[in-house]
């Protein structure tokens, strides 16, 4: 027993939500001999490794104050030794390859499962104590996980999806940021598609989705400047193919890949509705009008994607109903679980 | 499980993809026909027999095949659906309207979605086309678009001349105002008015004071050039703003017009009537605060031509 205190594994897990970490700790290996430390950033982590208490470091990309790949980049620096697998929803191809050449060891997709993690660990000889764990040194367990850590972590596994498909479609690296969400009074929402709609610039590409009675309707934002740049990018051949067609099927691509992989998260399956270019038959003020008596509060998630050594940037609102909230509060509490 | 009843519910979805009124479609990767449903056989004339096994862009040479495998590729490779929607392309596949009476258009607008069809070991192996008649939607939002055109003609024109009402060409003076603060083109204004217009109405009636009125609009119709603007200004007034016009310019056209307006005869239940107008011409080559003053000094200019005699033309210095 005292050989094995002695072998502890000075483990840290870093990720700023607090659910994907509960999720890293419940998925360790029970018979992995290792002391945790958590950290909701990369300024954190940095802390901790050079304390020491970081040996194996379980570390997310796309987290607010310093990211994964500034972790990677200030560990080489410092001459820090740390064994480090990253989990992340970015899955990008590209991030893969960036994230091993920086010297991380592995690289597992989130949402991940309890064997992968273990057939990773094992593959890498880290595995090879197996002893008893500490009790009490996972304390993430019991920690209560707000409505908004849970949706944004589900947010941001959807989100590292469709960009993958973006970056493939493109051929390009898209830039992960942080998603915004919040609970929207209606007038807030209307000052902002107000904003986006006196802004002549924009185009908005609108599409509605329903399932399992959670509904609402994702908006992808284009600035009319970025047109010919992501038409080049598109590699357009055809004069037949116009430029709302083409943002139409870049529209479904992400507002697509986004949906489903919540609906894969959640277990729904929603439908969606045909896209629609936003302002076209009725103007925007004319909606809000219509909808203002409806509606009181919406949940909003800002997305903003940028793509790498472009000056080109998409913005995705998801906006659910009011309705919604309950349904989603409900299915999302089994991820927590 | 009962595997007969399985067989029969089968059969009822075979029964209902077959027989709902929109248009689905199975797709190999080769794009050859798998499943075509009564609605396709229907519109198209092609018997499930003919089509089985047809490569889908054989049957409809009208889709462009590079962009159609752009499309299907997306789908099979990236798992999301694709759409095509009538306003960016009316339709996928050329049917042509059935309707004799109540079809209002040549051919049927059509919705599509392409969906990955996942087969059960997660590979898409096929591609599902769904295709939804939205005629009705199109001929209804093309009404409303030409009612709303319409509308906007009406709501500018003056009826009896057909030229700008007061309301609308004020705002299109004021545009003409704003260009020129902006830019600092010559613009100038020419206002008119036929002379002693009373004495026609009381002497020939209403009737034919009208006739007056639509002949002389008819002149300046002909005289204007595109980019000017015409406007009934009220009962017996004109006015004509004329773009990179100075008002020396402004007075060759006044006076062209006076002339024509002199030789104009107007017969009216077989009595001829001659008129004359006065016109007052200014333009903004001298500062002004709004484009009120415009109007002002060309009503000026218009009022020194009726003081000397009328028929004529002025211009305000």
């Amino acid at each position: 027993m005292s050989a094995n205190l002695l072998s502890v594994i000075p483990l840290l897990v870093c990720d700023d939500s607090i659910m994907a970490r509960k999720q890293v700790l419940r998925a360790l290996p029970a018979d992995w001999p290792v002391s945790v430390t958590e950290a909701g950033n990369g300024r954190e982590a940095m802390d901790a490794i050079r304390r020491g208490l970081g040996q194996v470091v379980l570390l997310d990309l796309t987290m607010p104050e310093m990211d994964g790949y500034q972790v990677l980049s200030a560990l080489r620096a410092e001459g820090l030794k740390a064994q480090v697998i990253v989990i992340s929803g970015d899955i990008q191809e590209e991030a893969v390859r960036r994230v091993l050449e920086l010297g991380a060891l592995a690289f597992l997709n989130k949402p991940f499962d309890e064997s992968e993690l273990r057939q990773t660990l094992s593959q890498l000889g880290l595995l090879t104590e197996l002893g008893h764990a500490l009790p009490g040194n996972r304390r993430a367990a019991n920690t209560v996980i707000s409505f908004h850590d849970v949706f944004r972590e589900t947010i941001n596994v959807a989100i590292g999806r469709a960009a993958a498909l973006i970056a493939k479609v493109l051929g390009v690296f898209v830039l992960l940021p942080v998603p915004n969400v919040n609970i929207l009074e209606v007038g807030e929402l209307h000052m902002a598609l107000t904003d986006a709609s006196s802004c002549k610039e924009l185009t908005a590409v609108c599409q509605g989705f329903i399932g399992s009675g959670i509904a609402g309707e994702a908006l992808l934002m284009f600035h009319d400047s970025e047109i010919t740049d992501i038409a080049q990018l598109m590699q357009r051949q055809s004069s037949d193919y116009s430029d709302m067609e083409m943002l139409l099927d870049l529209s479904s691509v992400l507002i697509g890949a986004c949906l489903s992989s919540i609906a894969d998260q959640i277990d729904v399956v929603f439908s969606q509705g045909h896209p629609q270019i936003l302002g076209q038959h009725a103007s925007i003020d004319q909606l809000i009008q219509v909808n203002r008596k409806r509606w009181k509060k919406t949940l909003a998630v800002e997305i903003s994607y940028s793509l790498e050594g472009h000056d080109i940037r998409f913005d995705l609102l998801l906006l659910f109903t009011e309705d919604s909230i309950e349904r989603l509060t409900h299915k999302l509490a089994y991820l927590t679980n | 499980m009962n595997d007969s009843l399985d067989l029969n519910e089968f059969h009822w979805l075979l029964a209902i993809v077959q027989n709902i009124d929109v248009g689905v479609v199975v797709l190999d990767r080769d794009y050859c026909v798998q499943v075509w449903n009564t609605f396709m056989e229907n519109r198209s004339g092609l018997q499930p027999k003919d089509a089985q096994n047809q490569n889908f862009l054989s049957l409809f040479p009208e889709i462009d095949p590079q962009w159609f495998s752009r499309k299907v590729e997306s789908v099979a490779t990236l798992g999301t659906p694709a759409f095509t929607i009538w306003e960016q392309r009316p339709y996928l596949v050329r049917f042509k309207n059935y309707q004799p009476i109540t079809g209002q258009e040549e051919f049927m607008y059509q919705n599509t979605t392409l969906l990955p069809l996942r087969s059960t070991d997660g590979k898409i192996k096929h591609i599902c086309l769904v295709i939804y008649d939205v005629t009705d939607v199109a001929t209804n939002r093309h009404q409303l678009q030409a009612a709303n055109a319409q509308l906007q003609q009406l709501s500018r024109t003056d009826r009896l001349t057909g030229l700008y009402n007061r309301g609308h060409w004020e705002e299109s003076l004021k545009g003409a105002y704003a260009r020129h603060q902006r830019h600092g083109n010559a613009t100038s204004l020419v206002m008119l008015d036929i002379d002693n217009f009373k004495r026609i109405n009381d002497t020939y009636g209403h009737q034919a004071g009208d006739k007056v009125i639509e002949e002389i609009a008819r002149l300046i119709h002909e005289h204007v050039r595109e980019t000017d603007m015409a406007g009934r200004y009220g009962g017996e007034e004109f006015g004509v703003v004329l773009s990179d016009t100075d008002k020396t310019n402004g007075w060759v056209f006044a006076e062209r017009l006076r002339k024509a307006v002199e030789g104009l005869e107007v017969l009216h239940n077989g009595q001829s009537i001659r008129v004359t107008i006065s016109l007052g011409v200014a333009d903004l080559s001298q500062p002004s605060i709004n484009y009120a003053d415009l109007i002002a000094w060309a009503d000026h200019a218009l009022f020194a031509s009726k003081k000397a005699g009328r028929n004529r033309v002025s211009v305000y210095e």
